[in-house]
């Protein structure tokens, strides 16, 4: 059974790359497979619009929504083993919220791209920030912190309200809304890089200390008993974590689901240990956004909103694995 | 009996007369509600913010008691031009929903609402005996039906000015049909209009399509439906207009497109066709009498060699007529520049 789950947790893996190049040939201008790529290799006997197609505009957003896809389905993973709860998302801390509201106030003062993604992240971070600072004047359980980001997550969502309420209905309002649904019609080279690079540190970091994550499910005594410290290290996969989802929500907006679903999706393949769970759940969430953000930017002449698509398939897919949990439970009774 | 009488004949008397000092007529607005207006009509509130602009073009400005401005929320939004043709712009400047008590309060003959959006408020309002008027502006020539429906509750010189611009939108219209007759249709210009964000364009349904087809141009997101739509940069590179126009608002500039290297495989940015709206006081690509330059405008940048139109006169004799602002020299030159 476990060489079976540890087979199928490398296949997964595997595919990401291959998803990866396929996401590259797909787009709403035709261009020939071998023109693809001939422009990723460099090679010559391109045209110029196709070069600066796949190299500008197809490739930095491909590798964007691998990298949110990965951010968002590793955080996810981290948080609902560190938090007890088969029910947290990435969100949970109230980063999204914090980046939203970020987002617009940025959006407000018609900052520009770097200054939108600039405050989102900060933003998010101040967001958890208060929670963190909640949870360690309270006691830091994992209840505390959840009450922590329910609380700042609806403060936020009503600053977010105000702002709505005070923008250009012609020219800030519909950016915010825009923001807010999600996509990635604006990732590019210059925007994406800070993204890159925290995913690269982040995702490393998780994978680094999977097998430790399966402490964090047990009690604060039984995982001191295992000999681990349990607060500083519950600390690191929570600004770890953190960290992944500013990034990823500071470029590409309001994009749910993939924190909470992809983990269930990977414990559902591989089981719940940590130490298969995190790296299938960093490919399948990287896979699965590839293929939506293909979907988004293809399917019509207009773009689908990245965060509506995200909910069409996680709503059922959540659905689906509710039941089988439960048809599993009534199986083993 | 004959004080009776008497008495019967001086109350139908008064009542006449009554009614002879406050004669009401009844309109049918833009959203098929038929409205009993008492004239004359003194007091008006614009919950419309583009509504708003339409009491400056008939004239009747002095006759606002409270006013949403489409585009400026609070006083520091708005532009140096607006303190010129309203000096009472910070008592006047409201946003947000309207209060209904606040608008009791104000005790207005008349308010303008934008139907499709506070439809409920207007329903409210007419319960308690205060007549609306809600507009559905989504073209061209509706605006010229509004700009008529406002001056019939107002008479007079509103209704000579309503005439006028009505007048005047199909002159303008008639003289680039004219001057484009001989023009194949594949030689008409294919424009993307886009909104605040660089790959954010209109939809077929807006208000900027239809300018665009009214000054003789093709809109290559017309197939799109709603309002501004998200869309890839593979899209507008497999579009490839020959022109990009950019709203008056928001924060893109030419230069973001023409700077940039993965546009420069568009026709508009080869041929450096990518040009910004001039703005004065509303934005020229809504539903407000400025639409009446937008399409101008819009001909002459999108057709230099072919449209007769004289940019320069019609700007001036618009602000001069419906503004009752004479542009300076250097107004006259940022408007007109393509």
């Amino acid at each position: 059974m476990t060489g079976r789950r540890e087979s199928s947790a490398w296949i997964l893996v595997a595919l990401a790359p291959v998803v990866f190049l396929a996401a590259l040939l797909v787009g709403r201008f035709g261009i020939r497979f071998t023109d693809t790529f001939r422009a990723l290799l460099g090679l010559g006997g391109v045209e110029d619009v196709f070069r600066a197609l796949v190299l500008q505009v197809r490739l930095p957003r491909v590798l964007a929504a691998a990298c949110i896809g990965a951010n968002l389905a590793a955080s996810g993973a981290a948080f609902q083993g560190l938090f007890r709860n088969p029910l947290v998302d990435s969100r949970i801390l109230g980063v999204s919220s914090g980046a939203a509201f970020g987002a617009a106030v940025a959006l407000l003062a018609s900052a520009g791209w770097l200054g939108v993604q600039v405050s989102a992240f900060a933003f998010a971070l101040v967001a958890v920030g208060i929670v963190c600072t909640i949870g360690s004047r309270l006691g830091s359980s994992p209840l505390v912190l959840v009450i922590g980001g329910v609380l700042v997550s609806a403060l936020f969502n009503a600053l977010l309200g105000l702002t709505k309420y005070v923008a250009d209905p012609l020219s800030t309002l519909p950016a915010i809304t825009y923001w807010l649904l999600g996509g990635l019609s604006t990732a590019r080279w210059a925007s994406i890089i800070p993204l890159l690079a925290v995913t690269v540190l982040g995702v490393t970091f998780l994978v680094a200390v999977r097998w430790r994550l399966n402490v964090l499910t047990l009690s604060d005594a039984e995982a001191t008993a295992m000999g681990v410290r349990v607060r500083g290290f519950r600390w690191a996969v929570i600004l770890v974590g953190t960290v992944l989802v500013a990034a990823s929500v500071a470029v590409g907006g309001m994009i749910g689901w993939i924190g909470l679903v992809v983990p269930h999706l990977a414990r559902a393949w591989v089981g719940p240990d940590h130490g298969r769970m995190i790296p299938v759940s960093i490919a399948v969430g990287a896979i699965i956004l590839m293929v939506l953000d293909s979907v988004a930017r293809s399917a019509m002449a207009s773009e689908i909103p990245l965060g509506i698509l995200t909910g069409l398939i996680g709503v059922p897919a959540f659905f689906l694995l509710f039941v089988r949990f439960l048809s599993q439970r009534e199986s083993t009774r | 009996m004959k004080r009776g009488m008497l008495c019967f004949l001086s109350v139908c008397t008064i009542a006449s007369l009554l009614s002879l000092a406050a004669p009401i007529i009844e309109v049918t607005d833009q959203m098929d509600q038929t409205v009993a207006v008492s004239t004359p009509v003194e007091r008006i509130v614009s919950v419309y913010g583009m509504g708003t602009y339409y009491l400056y073009a008939l004239g009747a400005s002095d006759r606002l008691v409270r006013a949403w401005y489409v585009g400026v929320k609070t006083i520091a939004q708005a532009p140096e031009e607006m303190f010129r043709f309203e000096p009472h712009l910070e008592e006047l400047l409201t946003s947000g929903d309207p209060s209904i008590e606040e608008m009791i309060a104000l005790d207005p003959d008349l308010i303008l609402v934008d139907g499709s959006r506070h439809g409920a408020f207007a329903e409210q309002m007419l319960d308690l005996g205060v007549p609306v008027l809600q507009f559905c502006v989504e073209t061209p020539e509706r605006l010229q039906e509004a700009l008529l429906l406002v001056a019939e509750t107002l008479g007079g010189e509103a209704q000579r000015r309503a005439a006028l611009f009505g007048e005047s939108y199909h002159r303008i219209t008639a003289t680039v049909a004219e001057d484009l007759a001989l023009l194949a249709a594949a030689d008409r210009a294919r424009v993307l209009f886009i909104g605040t964000d660089l790959l954010r364009v209109a939809s077929g349904d807006m208000y900027q399509t239809l300018l665009l087809e009214a000054a003789g141009g093709s809109s290559v997101s017309a197939e799109l439906s709603g309002s501004w739509n998200e869309v890839s940069m593979e899209q507008v590179l497999l579009w490839n207009p020959d022109v990009i126009i950019i709203p008056p608002y928001g924060p893109v500039q030419p230069s973001d497109i023409l700077d940039d290297p993965v546009w420069q495989s568009v026709a508009a940015v080869r041929d450096g066709r990518v040009h910004r709206m001039p703005r004065y006081i509303a934005p020229m690509d809504t539903p407000v009498p400025e639409s009446l330059l937008g399409v101008a405008w819009l001909a002459s940048v999108l057709y230099p060699e072919q449209v007769s139109i004289d940019l320069a006169s019609e700007v001036h004799a618009f602000y001069a007529t419906y503004y009752g602002m004479p542009l300076s020299e250097e107004e006259l030159e940022a408007l007109t520049r393509r």
